[in-house]
């Protein structure tokens, strides 16, 4: 496997980018689109085949916007910034379909659930992950991590705790959180209960994501520089992968489920061979921290290819051939 | 080549005498070990033989330590089997503590296995076992500095250093352990000795700066970071610390109001930390510290451009510059913040930054309707809120950011809550109150605050606007705002103290100057500060500022987005009008009057000054209509106006139309408005000019109202003004009245400075001589004395005294001998320093350098014109005529024409006629009186004189003659040269213009009179007829009765007389006359006893003869005593046996000292070559 880099397109956003996301193609539209979004308080759609061109930007966050989310249809998609205000809103039209308002602090990551009902939110200090239906756009599940038992009222539980990012398993079943103390959570939606925590990290646990093949597996990338593959069932560690000399900011798995992706704060992407347990690659393209790494979805016409995209604070936007 | 040889020989030699040695004495382990020790050294190769050997020496002496230091060796490098080797290091060690090889590989091995407890415990022992085991003291304390167990760590780390000083990992971590204790200042001593032992050691270099920026001393944190990023350019500690070093001295200097020097810190700081934030940008403390930077910069930046703008699009165009750069600096802080905050989203101070930074770009307004939902600022604190709410500062800030006033309130007291004695939460939660209008509950608020911390500005301004309201002193509440200022620089307490001070005349003072000048960086938008800023420039008198301060004002007012008041515009007008005013563009000020006026915008303030500016132009008409318009509007006016107007009205009348038509307006106006004390002096002065003294019963009724002292003594200086005029006729002044007024009301204000001063003045311009010594007692010298600068100063009066009575005072008496009857009681030493305090005191006073140069030549002469002092004149009369080449008006041209002679005298003492007659050439033509242009002829007559130029001094005198004076002195000056020179021809025109002179003054007239007969009397004296002499000498006695030179004159011509003829009744009228002028000096004047006693004695009274020489012994001060005197003393000593003084020893001792003063009498040498006999 390898990756072959396609396109760089320099001061995508007036400001760093910070999130990057795949909408997957729709009937009315064949292709898929990226969805960035930037410090500069605004959220892109962006045309991504061999070349990247501008699609559409929208405007109304007032601080910067530090994640996005698309629903598994194609039709609509979120977006998060930093003063905690998810604008939900139509991809094709941009209208806003609903806002969802917490305290600042409260929103993190988001992702939509496979089967799209459901809209899971890291909540940041709230130590929770909140749950919002997408048909109603009502909060239906507070998903708390529990208080460990030795500690007192007033420990500082809110910033140990403070949930920075969320995945969905492929099945729909389980939910996984991780934290800024390296623990990670694994929920039980059917059941709304917390499971158990995965441990292992040293440090904040940006970003995860499980396997597509496989719904117990879990990768998480985290500021100790590490990528770690859990079974999330098994509450084991299954392994690790070393090799980024910064930060590990994000990670996404291929569709095919053979390799997985990351950006650091190094300023590299990786690409890790599963089989091999190894970096098969590390594309020093971007200037700039690597805030988000996205492999487009399967689907959509004429899409044979592999994609993946990455974006930086350097405000540049990376295209590359997965193959 | 051979070297190789000879060493391979060398060592196989070697290894069979040691392998000799070996197998002869198999029980000796030395030789094993010896053997073991050269094959070690040999190579890898040699090394497992090497062991074995090794082996054998341990198993024969177990003590060796150094068998098992060479087996630890042998174990853990060419075995790799780190069990066996620890264990022979450990019994290496056990053996000899001191072994510090053995004890580091042991250590390192540990390290390596991670057994950090165990190693611990090695080191402890054997540090234990020796205090020679320095080894394990370093490790000790390198391994307790890592388990940051510190205090221990210090006293290993002590021990160490006793062994290796020299080791900079030592002092290093004595140093981090010293700063972990809180140990600072130790902690500095131990960095820097790691630093003077490797100078790049930049951990230490970066500590110690960290530990400066945390003890506040910036300056030095900012050199050891500059220091460190020499040594490592990219270190990103050091960048770190640099920029917010250069953050925290900026701010310091924020808070003293140097704006400018804090933004260009900041710029320095911004750029470092940009570059810190390329190294580590996933540091969320680096962009924290560029927003911090920003954010500073974005509040601190100041406005600078305020003295060259031109016109209202420029001042525009440079607001919109300076807002641009502020926002942009902001919009980069709330950039940071939020990478900051993205990188570490649990932090909750970054949610406040970021809060701040939003509100700082754009605040809420404070009347938003829509309760339910928040802003933005207001939502981010909620932030910080939620991770930690039991910070108050968080509550604090939503205390301040908050648009909503419940919720303020509610945060304020949380904050208290959190922290009962929180002052700003008081002092907010005062201007809160305030601001509901809850006077009572907000002064206690800013009680409490003020009184749990003294220190914060808001309780000091809050208390000021509170003072203000309730108008209770407004010196109170200026004191209190200037305090609220000094401790913090902040436009707006700055432009209330500006406002404060205007109102209690502090307008002067430097802090409002300071204070007005800094907010106008900080608030350039806001035309009450450009127009503040032109108040306190017109109290300086500085109207061109003034000026433009008032335009800036106006084009603020005119760009304002807040809507202000229309009246604050009439107020910037009629303030710049008035400036234009006073700067001299009446034109422009009538211009923005009228202006004004068209508006219908017109104040009573505008209408004075429009009544002013149209006089100034001379269209008097129009001035005296506004001044009726004025008049009508008085009885609608507050008092304070209404009695300016009146001067005004009252000024203006009497300038434009004459006192008549004032005197009528006087006595038309309502009774009760003339009472103050501005409108008193005013009708006083009318009425001092007024001879038909209409306004009598006006000015007694107002003068009641008079009630401080300073304001009673001017009105009995005005008083006494007014008599000089009245009581005079015609052109000149009666001196008489005014002074006798003014020593009446000095008796009642014997303090009265301008009092004292103003009758030395009138004393000393009576010109009459026995006054003028009063003079000096009367006049008061005060340091730093405020009179107005139209009245003369003391310094002057006194130093006018001195000139005028030249014989008043000695400078040292030891030179010249003063026969004036009226000794003052300061010293002429005191005079001098006096006169020199006033010239050091104002040196740019052109009249202090006139007196001075006078006083000197004074002093010069009465010192015989020593060198140093005529060269001090000559330098200072050059330099006075150079720099008052401005002489306009006739005064001053005295005062030139008076050191134009001064300048030739000196030429003239120094032998150089030529610029001498130059000199007094130009004094003579300038234009002055007849009366004192004479003199400067007779400058050039003496010039003449002394150049033997007869037909030049012929025309001179004609001159003089031609010209008269009316100073008798100076007709007696022509006199004497005429009868030097034998110039009879003009005798007679002199005598008479001498009469005529002496005619004018009629008490002066005989003392006059008699100085002419003793000049006649002298000039017959040096014509040899001494009875002509005698005869008009006798009559200058008998006219001036009271001058005792003059009978000391008389004695001396009876005496010659007495001599010449044989006659003894000259020797009686001698005698009569030396005994007068011994009754009328008041000391003892030189030579009168000595002539008395020679007199005395030759009518044969020996004993008188006696007592009058010991007299004149006495009345010559002991430098200057004749030769004469010590003969004669020498002759006493002949005739008494008893002793005089103290320093007459023997008779030649007296001849001695005679010819030794003046070798050139034979007489005495005749006399010693006797008594040598």
């Amino acid at each position: 496997m390898k990756l072959a880099g396609l396109k760089s397109l320099e001061s995508a956003h007036e400001d760093s980018i910070w999130a990057a996301t795949w909408v997957p193609a729709t009937d009315s539209r064949p292709h898929s689109l990226l969805l960035t979004g930037s410090l500069d308080e605004t959220v892109r759609l962006w045309k991504v085949d061999d070349d990247i061109v501008l699609d559409r930007t929208n405007t109304g966050h007032s601080l910067g916007v530090v994640s996005v989310a698309a629903h598994p249809s194609g039709v609509i998609a979120a977006s998060a910034s930093l003063d905690s205000f998810v604008r939900v809103f139509d991809v094709d039209t941009n209208n806003t379909i609903s806002t969802l308002e917490s305290p600042p602090s409260e929103s993190w990551q988001m992702q939509f659930d496979p089967k799209g009902t459901m809209l899971a939110v890291a909540g940041g200090s709230s130590t929770s992950i909140k749950v919002w239906d997408t048909a109603t756009w009502q909060l239906v599940a507070t998903l708390q991590i529990p208080r460990p038992e030795s500690s007192k009222p007033n420990d500082k539980m809110a910033t140990k705790k403070f949930v920075l990012s969320v995945a969905w398993s492929p099945d729909g079943r389980r939910l996984a959180c991780g934290s800024m103390d390296g623990t990670i959570s694994v929920f039980d939606v059917m059941r709304s209960k917390f499971l158990h925590h995965l441990e292992g990290h040293l440090m904040p646990v940006r970003s995860l994501v499980f396997s597509p093949n496989d719904p117990r597996v879990l990768f998480s990338g985290s500021d100790d520089a590490h990528i770690h593959m859990y079974d999330a069932e098994g509450k084991s560690l299954i392994g690790s992968l070393s090799g980024h000399s910064s930060w590990v900011l994000s990670i996404d798995a291929s569709p095919d489920g053979a390799a997985i992706a990351s950006g650091s704060s190094d300023k590299t992407v990786k690409l890790w061979d599963l089989g091999m347990r190894a970096a098969a690659q590390s594309m020093t393209n971007h200037s700039d921290m690597v805030w988000g790494v996205a492999f487009r979805p399967p689907g959509g016409a004429g899409v044979r290819s592999g994609r993946l995209a990455s974006v930086s604070d350097d405000k540049s936007i990376s295209l590359y051939d997965y193959s | 080549m051979i070297m190789v040889h000879l060493q391979e020989d060398n060592f196989t030699i070697q290894l069979k005498h040691l392998e000799e040695l070996v197998e002869s004495h198999p029980d000796d382990p030395s030789n094993y070990f010896d053997l073991g020790r050269l094959m070690w050294d040999r190579g890898e190769e040699w090394k497992e033989k090497a062991a074995e050997h090794f082996l054998k020496a341990a198993k024969l002496n177990p003590q060796n330590g150094e068998a098992f230091r060479y087996l630890g060796h042998y174990y853990s490098r060419v075995c790799m089997d780190t069990q066996r080797a620890l264990k022979c290091y450990q019994r290496a060690v056990s053996i000899n503590p001191d072994d510090s090889l053995s004890g580091e590989a042991l250590c390192s091995l540990l390290d390596k296995e991670g057994k950090e407890s165990l190693e611990v415990a090695v080191c402890r022992e054997a540090s234990g076992k020796s205090p020679r085991a320095f080894w394990a003291f370093s490790r000790l304390g390198f391994l307790l500095v890592h388990q940051k167990k510190w205090s221990e760590a210090v006293q290993s780390l002590q021990y160490a250093i006793r062994g290796t000083p020299s080791c900079a990992d030592l002092w290093e971590a004595l140093g981090l352990a010293y700063q972990r204790l809180g140990m600072y200042t130790a902690a500095i001593k131990s960095y820097g000795r790691a630093i003077e032992l490797e100078n790049t050691r930049v951990f230490a270099v970066i500590e110690t700066g960290n530990i400066f920026l945390m003890l506040g001393s910036y300056r030095k944190g900012i050199e050891q970071f500059q220091h460190a990023l020499e040594i490592w350019p990219q270190n990103v500690c050091a960048q770190y610390g640099l920029a917010s070093g250069l953050l925290a001295l900026s701010q310091e200097c924020i808070k003293q109001g140097a704006f400018s020097w804090a933004t260009s810190l900041l710029e320095d700081a911004s750029k470092i930390a940009k570059s810190s934030t390329a190294l580590a940008g996933n540091m969320p403390c680096v962009w924290k510290l560029h927003a911090d930077i920003q954010l500073t910069y974005a509040k601190s930046f100041p406005w600078t451009e305020s003295g060259t703008l031109e016109g209202e699009e420029a001042f525009s165009k440079s607001l919109l510059s300076w807002r641009r750069t502020r926002h942009i600096a902001a919009v980069s802080a709330k950039c940071s913040y939020q990478r900051a905050l993205h990188l570490a989203p649990w932090q909750a101070n970054i949610y406040m930054d970021v809060a701040v930074a939003v509100e700082l770009i754009c605040p809420i307004e404070v009347k938003h309707e829509d309760h339910t939902s928040w802003k933005l600022a207001e939502k981010m604190l909620l932030g910080s809120l939620l991770l930690e709410g039991e910070n108050h500062e968080f509550w604090m800030a939503l205390g301040c950011i908050s648009g909503d006033k419940a919720l303020r309130q509610h945060a304020f007291i949380r904050g208290l809550h959190l922290d009962v004695s929180l002052a700003s939460a008081w002092a907010y939660l005062g201007k809160l109150y305030k601001e509901e209008g809850e006077f009572q509950l907000g002064r206690q608020a800013f009680d409490r605050a003020r009184s749990i911390d003294p220190s914060l500005a808001l309780p000091w301004a809050g208390m000021s606007t509170d003072i203000s309201t309730r108008e209770r002193s407004s010196d109170e509440a200026y004191d209190s705002c200037l305090r609220a200022v000094q401790i913090m620089p902040l436009a707006e307490f700055q432009i209330g103290l500006a406002k404060l001070a205007v109102r209690s005349s502090h307008l002067l003072s430097p802090e409002v100057f300071g204070a007005i000048r800094q907010a106008l960086h900080c608030a350039p938008w806001y035309p009450e500060t450009h127009n503040l800023n032109g108040l306190v420039s017109e109290g300086r008198h500085d109207y061109q500022s003034a000026v433009a301060s008032y335009r800036l004002a106006h084009y603020a007012w005119k760009t304002s987005t807040v809507l202000l008041p229309h009246s604050h515009l009439v107020d910037i007008s009629v303030n710049l009008a008035r400036a234009l005013c006073k700067e001299g563009n009446v034109q422009g000020a009538v211009q923005e009057l009228e202006d004004l006026k068209e508006r219908g915008l017109f104040d009573v303030e505008g209408l004075q000054i429009y009544a002013i500016s149209l006089w100034k132009l001379g269209k008097n008409d129009q001035a005296l209509c506004a001044a009726e318009d004025l008049a009508t509007c008085i009885p609608t006016m507050k008092l304070s106006s209404a009695v300016a107007s009146i001067c005004l009205i009252c000024s203006l009348l009497y300038s434009i139309s004459g006192s008549k038509s004032t005197i009528n307006r006087i006595l038309k106006m309502p009774r009760e408005l003339l009472q103050s004390a501005k409108v008193t002096f005013i009708i006083s002065a009318v009425d001092a000019l007024d001879q038909s003294s209409q306004l009598q019963a006006v000015v007694s009724r107002s003068r009641s109202i008079l009630s401080s002292q300073e304001e009673i003594m001017e009105m009995h200086l005005l008083i006494s003004l007014s008599k000089l005029i009245r009581n005079g006729y015609g052109q000149s002044l009666s001196l008489e009245s005014g002074i006798d007024h003014l020593r009446k009301a000095l008796h009642m204000y014997p303090n009265g400075t301008s009092l004292r001063n103003m009758l030395g003045y009138l004393l000393l311009s009576r010109k009459q001589r026995e006054n003028n010594h009063v003079v000096q007692r009367v006049c008061a010298v005060v340091p730093f004395d405020q009179i107005k600068p139209d009245f003369r100063s003391a310094y002057e009066i006194i130093g006018a005294e001195a000139v005028a009575c030249h014989a008043t005072t000695t400078w040292k008496s030891k030179f010249f001998i003063s026969t004036c009857k009226y000794q003052s009681l300061q010293g002429g030493a005191s005079l001098m320093g006096l006169m020199q305090r006033w010239f050091r005191l104002e040196p740019w006073n052109q009249n202090a350098r006139y007196v001075f140069i006078l006083n000197l030549l004074r002093i010069a002469r009465e010192a015989r014109y020593p060198q140093h002092l005529m060269s001090v004149l000559k330098r200072m009369t050059s330099a006075a005529l150079t720099n008052e080449l401005l002489f306009n008006n006739r005064c001053e041209s005295y005062k030139r024409f008076q050191l134009l002679l001064c300048s030739s005298e000196l030429s003239l003492l120094g032998g150089d006629t030529s610029s001498c007659v130059s000199l007094a050439r130009e004094a003579s033509n300038l234009f002055l009186a007849d009366t004192y242009t004479f003199f400067a002829h007779l400058q050039l007559c003496r010039a003449h004189v002394a150049e033997d130029n007869h037909t030049s001094l012929i025309e001179e005198l004609n001159q003089c003659l031609k010209l008269k004076t009316d100073y008798p002195i100076g007709w007696i000056s022509l006199m004497i040269i005429e009868s030097r020179h034998r110039l009879q021809s003009g005798s007679t025109f002199s005598d008479s213009g001498f009469r005529n002179s002496i005619k004018e003054s009629k008490k002066l007239e005989n003392s006059w009179l008699a100085v002419y007969n003793l000049f006649c009397g002298l000039v017959f004296q040096r014509a040899q007829d001494f009875l002509r002499a005698e005869e008009f000498i006798a009559k200058a006695c008998s006219l001036a009765a009271t001058e005792s030179c003059f009978f000391l004159c008389h004695g001396a011509i009876c005496m010659e007389l007495a001599r010449k003829q044989c006659d003894s009744q000259y020797l009686t009228m001698c005698i009569r006359s030396l005994k007068k002028a011994q009754e009328v000096s008041s000391f003892h004047l030189p030579f009168v006893s000595l002539l008395l006693a020679q007199a005395e004695a030759s009518l044969g009274s020996k004993l008188n003869w006696d007592r009058n020489l010991r007299i004149e012994w006495y009345s010559w001060s002991p430098e200057t005593r004749p030769a004469e005197l010590y003969f004669q003393m020498h002759l006493l000593s002949l005739r008494s046996e008893t002793t005089l003084g103290p320093d007459d020893r023997d008779s030649p001792n007296w001849v001695l000292r005679a010819i030794h003063l003046n070798p050139s009498c034979l007489r005495y040498w005749r006399i010693l070559q006797k008594l040598a006999e």
